[in-house]
């Protein structure tokens, strides 16, 4: 395990050295202030091949910390591409013409940075990157970017690039039906031409090669290891042990832990604390995971802030630093959860959308400094790659995991670890900063302040008491009198009985002589 | 056979330009008054969605049609739901007879005023003409051989009581307790009925049967009510002499048992999510001295002691209540039984809680749910006060502590027990009737609150206390109407009816079940 761990060491120190873009990341790299775009489509494909392919350009985006603002293309108003540094349109149905006569005029003559992705690329752009298009209606394709190669993709009713001349074009897609190799995008200038997005393949990863450059986009893209699914009664051992058995094969790590909003006092709570505190210790960074939504019932309910800022202030005074917020993507669209629930961090990690429950939907989503494009393990496992680590991604990307189950389940987590080779970086070497009304936590470089003191991450364990008192003894007065009272009663009741037996016994024998001897 | 038909001239009433009005028909018609006044006229009164309607709609054929419906739980009455169109692919969510009233309610919808759009007002029609009917009976059966006068104070008591809005604004709602209201009070009347010897002792069987049948089956929670009711009507049987009553009776009580113990299995199968989650964080963990050791007794994880007072409804939590790992790692691990048998076992939490269910137990109306339609321009949950005072009254001035409930049972079972005595005695098999329905009744409403904390904890209690609040007065309305009917000082007892026992076999016949 040590051996293949310095093989790592070997690999990062040397591909440091041999990539051109590659430099030591630190919160002097980080990005520049959210750039501000704008995300028309013409419809949102349900029920077909790109379902969700507009979703995950909003993930792709918000992972370069991109501030977006999203609008079906049908509800287009005049001047509605001001003030934006970059526009990009979805085009997912290949039939329906666009009507709004107000986009189509202001989209020829935008001059800001534009991307197309999908059908029809408008006259313009095909101008100027002298596109020819096609479509691939039923093919076995495979895809080759970055340091991958030969990642196979179905793929269904697929527009393509069959010429263009442009300045520079991404990937290469080989098709055997099709017998043919095409560009996966093409950019010049400003304007830029992704012809396939699909949601939870590959192409999604080859999206962000693309969007990293027409982002401008410079800092040093780091990939993170995510537990997720850690829960207060979750098994705390298991937790423990997965930490450990991930700082000695020299893989740090990023725990996704559940918020708890009540009985914060209770040894259950002060076990789970013990816990992060453990993982902690093990070179785990903590964020702290969304709650659980209900679908809201009214917009009156505006208890998060006061919940989370709770929660936050509980972890930090149990000696537990989370340095950023993991949630669904829609999250950040939405005004109560994006700053009542996010607004204490500058960091997050959003995961796909799952089922969506918006308390107060908005259209344009909330951006933060760091923000890392969850994946889930299988997408990158088994890939075809030039050289056997994996090859550095374009954006900061958090491979996802559940925590495990059993013991089975952490061996198994562990080898498929080990088998792809991956470099995980430390969350806490960048910069993070969490306010809450009472604390701030900072970490860069690896050090965690809180209050601006450093925190000693090393665990000592310590015993939770078990004799928590969890309902509040009734204060009573008059206790000793009443036990005096008792005592008196009771004693005066078994003379009674006594006294009534006594009696009855008294009275059956006078009877039995009265009428028995006559 | 032999006809059971009374006369009606002993019935109290006075005369009304030519027209002789019962205290009944002066009862049945005032709650009528008051009801379509508090449904039927602007601003209309209903009672706000809490969450649970789709349960019960959307398996009828109906469906929220309000684009704004989400933000008006709780807050406001909506009348007016979309009827399906075209295939109904929701399936039963809930079995309950309360369906076969939401169809019937539709169909007369669809009859007269829409066919894609339902008015909730169609089924208010439906139950308050029910309710009135029962509301009849109820005085009816009271009343019986009264004075004018007293029978009159009787009639205002029962407006006054029944007439509350708190009970008649469920009808515009789709909650399961409108229908419990009116199959309840059927139920007692009916019974009494049978006491009385009034109407034909068929007819009134069968509107006992049918009425226990119905609430039986109208909500998981009166599972009880057809076991319970079904065990103290077998005495019926000795009522009438002829074999036919006999067989009868003796198939309504299996039909009633069978209704208990089939709604019975239907929980064991529905019992899940919200009342599973609910008996655990706001009941048993919510009493317990140490909530791990509790959850140990279960073989739970103790660590979910965090999830001590939690709800179902919190916005926000630590973990989805509908997630595999619950299912898992908690709900399999509990279900009524072992609920049961946990309280069982520790009578100082049951008492505890039992406590707290008594806080809840004089409510009728819940708080959270609000009376007006948004168009009324009230607030977010603004209830009415039209013609509420008895709830008022009720909420305000009950004695809290359980202990009380037990003492009001005592007091009012000891006040019966002498006429019922008498009639074991003198072999009047009717007059031993009356404490039974007062029996029955009790032990229905203590269903209620027993089955509501172990399935649910302390969640929602006022409304899952419907059935205890309800019993509650139709015992006091029994208990009053006995001291009118007597009057404060006199000793002239009301009599039960004849037995069908030969009279020469009871020279005390008529001697007196009153009060």
């Amino acid at each position: 395990m040590r051996r293949r761990g310095i093989v790592i060491l070997l690999f990062i120190v040397l591909a440091g050295d041999l990539l051109p873009s590659a430099g030591p990341a630190s919160a002097a790299a980080s990005p520049a202030p959210a750039q501000r775009i704008l995300l028309l489509f013409d419809s949102l494909a349900k029920n077909s091949g790109q379902q969700g392919n507009v979703a995950e350009l909003q993930r792709l985006l918000a992972a370069y910390s991109a501030q977006v603002t999203l609008k079906p293309i049908s509800s287009y108003e005049p001047g509605g591409m001001k003030g934006y540094s970059g526009v990009i349109t979805v085009i997912n149905n290949d039939e329906l013409e666009i009507t709004n006569q107000a986009y189509l005029q202001e989209a020829a003559g935008y001059k800001g940075a534009m991307l197309h992705v999908g059908y029809r690329p408008p006259a313009r752009m095909q101008q100027t990157l002298r596109l020819k298009t096609g479509v691939w209606h039923r093919a076995g394709a495979s895809l080759s970017i970055g340091g991958f190669t030969g990642i196979p993709v179905e793929v269904e009713g697929m527009p393509y690039i069959t010429a263009s001349d442009a300045g520079r074009s991404y990937g290469t897609w080989s098709s055997s039906d099709a017998g043919a190799q095409v560009p996966f995008a093409v950019s010049s200038g400003r304007s830029a031409y992704l012809p396939y997005l699909k949601q939870g393949d590959f192409t999604a990863i080859a999206a962000a090669y693309v969007l990293k450059d027409w982002l401008h986009y410079t800092a040093q893209p780091q990939m993170y290891l995510v537990i997720k699914e850690i829960y207060p009664f979750s098994d705390l051992n298991l937790l423990e042990q997965m930490a450990d058995r991930l700082y000695r094969s020299g893989i740090p790590f990023i725990a996704s832990v559940r918020p708890v909003f009540a009985n914060t006092d209770f040894p259950a709570m002060k076990r789970y604390l013990e816990a992060l505190r453990a993982v902690q210790s093990r070179n785990g960074s903590i964020v702290v995971n969304a709650p659980a939504v209900r679908p809201p019932i009214n917009s009156n309910d505006r208890s998060l802030r006061g919940k989370m800022n709770q929660f936050i202030n509980v972890l930090a005074e149990g000696g537990v630093a989370p340095l950023g917020v993991a949630a669904e993507s829609y999250w950040t669209y939405d005004k109560e959860y994006s700053a009542a629930g996010m607004g204490f961090f500058n960091s997050a990690l959003l995961f796909p959308d799952g089922e969506t429950h918006y308390m107060e939907q908005t259209d344009t989503s909330a951006a933060f400094s760091s923000s890392l494009y969850s994946l889930p393990p299988a997408l990158l496992q088994g890939v075809g790659r030039t050289g056997k680590a994996m090859p550095e991604l374009p954006l900061n990307t958090a491979v996802t995991l559940d925590l495990p189950e059993d013991e089975r389940g952490l061996e198994e987590l562990l080898q498929n670890l080990n088998a792809e080779w991956y470099t995980f970086a430390d969350y806490k070497q960048e910069a993070h900063t969490v306010r809450t009304d009472k604390h701030t936590l900072e970490s860069a470089d690896g050090v965690i302040r809180l209050d601006g003191n450093t925190l000693d991450v090393d665990y000592t364990p310590q015993k939770v008491a078990v004799d928590f008192q969890y309902k509040e003894k009734q204060a009573t007065s008059f206790n000793r009198l009443f036990s005096v009272q008792n005592q008196f009663f009771i004693i005066v009741i078994l003379a009674a009985l006594l006294l009534f037996g006594g009696l009855l016994t008294i009275g059956y024998r006078m009877y039995r002589r009265k009428y028995l001897n006559k | 056979m032999i006809n059971n038909l009374e006369l009606t001239s002993t019935r109290p009433g006075i005369t009304l330009a030519g027209f002789r009005i019962t205290p009944a028909f002066a009862a049945a018609f005032c709650v009528l008054l008051v009801t379509a006044i508090s449904l039927f006229t602007s601003p209309y009164i209903g009672m706000a969605d809490n969450g649970d309607f789709y349960r019960i709609i959307y398996s009828n054929g109906l469906y929220f049609n309000a684009p704004d419906y989400d933000s008006q739980y709780f807050g406001y009455f909506v009348k007016q739901f979309g009827i399906f169109q075209y295939f109904n692919e929701n399936s039963t969510m809930v079995v309950s007879s309360q369906s076969l009233f939401i169809k019937l309610a539709i169909f007369v919808n669809k009859l007269f005023f829409s066919r894609e759009v339902f008015d909730i007002r169609f089924q208010a029609a439906i139950y308050t003409l029910l309710y009135v009917a029962a509301v009849y009976l109820l005085v009816e059966a009271i009343t019986l051989k009264m004075s004018p006068k007293r029978g009159m104070a009787v009639a205002a008591l029962a407006v006054f009581i029944f007439g509350d809005t708190g009970y008649t604004n469920y009808f515009s709602s789709f909650f399961g307790e409108s229908l419990v209201m009116v199959t309840m009070i059927l139920v007692f009347a009916s019974w009494l009925l049978l006491y009385r010897k009034r109407y034909n002792d068929y007819a009134m069987l069968a509107i006992l049967l049918i009425s226990t049948l119905i609430l039986t089956t109208s909500k998981q929670q009166n599972a009880p009510v057809g076991m319970v009711i079904s065990l103290l009507s077998i005495p019926l049987v000795l009522i009438r002499r002829d074999k036919l009553f006999r067989w009868v009776t003796l198939l309504s009580a299996g039909l009633m048992m069978f209704a208990g113990i089939a709604t019975y299995l239907n929980i064991s199968k529905e019992f899940v999510n919200i009342n599973q989650y609910h008996a655990m964080t706001r009941g048993v963990l919510m009493e317990s001295k140490n909530p791990e050791t509790a959850l140990g007794s279960f073989g739970i994880n103790e660590q979910y002691a965090i999830l001590k007072e939690n709800t179902y409804y919190d916005q926000y939590g630590t973990v989805d209540v509908k997630s595999e790992l619950l299912d898992k790692n908690f709900y399999s691990r509990y279900g009524f039984v072992s609920i049961l048998t946990y309280y069982a076992s520790h009578p100082n939490e049951l008492g505890s809680i039992l406590d707290t269910a008594a806080e809840s137990a004089y409510k009728i109306k819940p708080a959270a749910m609000g009376n007006y339609e948004q168009s009324a321009g009230k607030e977010f949950r603004a209830q009415s006060h039209f013609f509420s005072l008895y709830s008022t009254l009720k909420e305000k001035l009950a004695p809290r502590p359980f202990a009380f409930i037990l003492l009001w049972m005592a007091v009012t079972i000891g006040v019966y027990m002498p006429s019922f005595v008498r009639s074991i005695r003198t072999r009047d098999f009717r007059g031993m009737q009356r404490l039974l329905v007062i029996l029955a009744t009790m032990l229905v409403g203590l269903s209620g609150i027993v089955v509501s904390i172990i399935g649910a904890g302390d969640a929602d209690i006022a409304k899952h206390e419907f059935l205890f609040t309800l019993a509650f007065d139709l015992i006091i309305f029994q208990t009053a109407a006995s001291v009118i009917g007597r009057g404060i000082s006199s000793r002239r007892s009301v009599p039960s009816a004849p037995s069908a026992r030969p009279l020469k076999e009871y020279p005390a016949l008529n001697k007196g079940v009153g009060m």
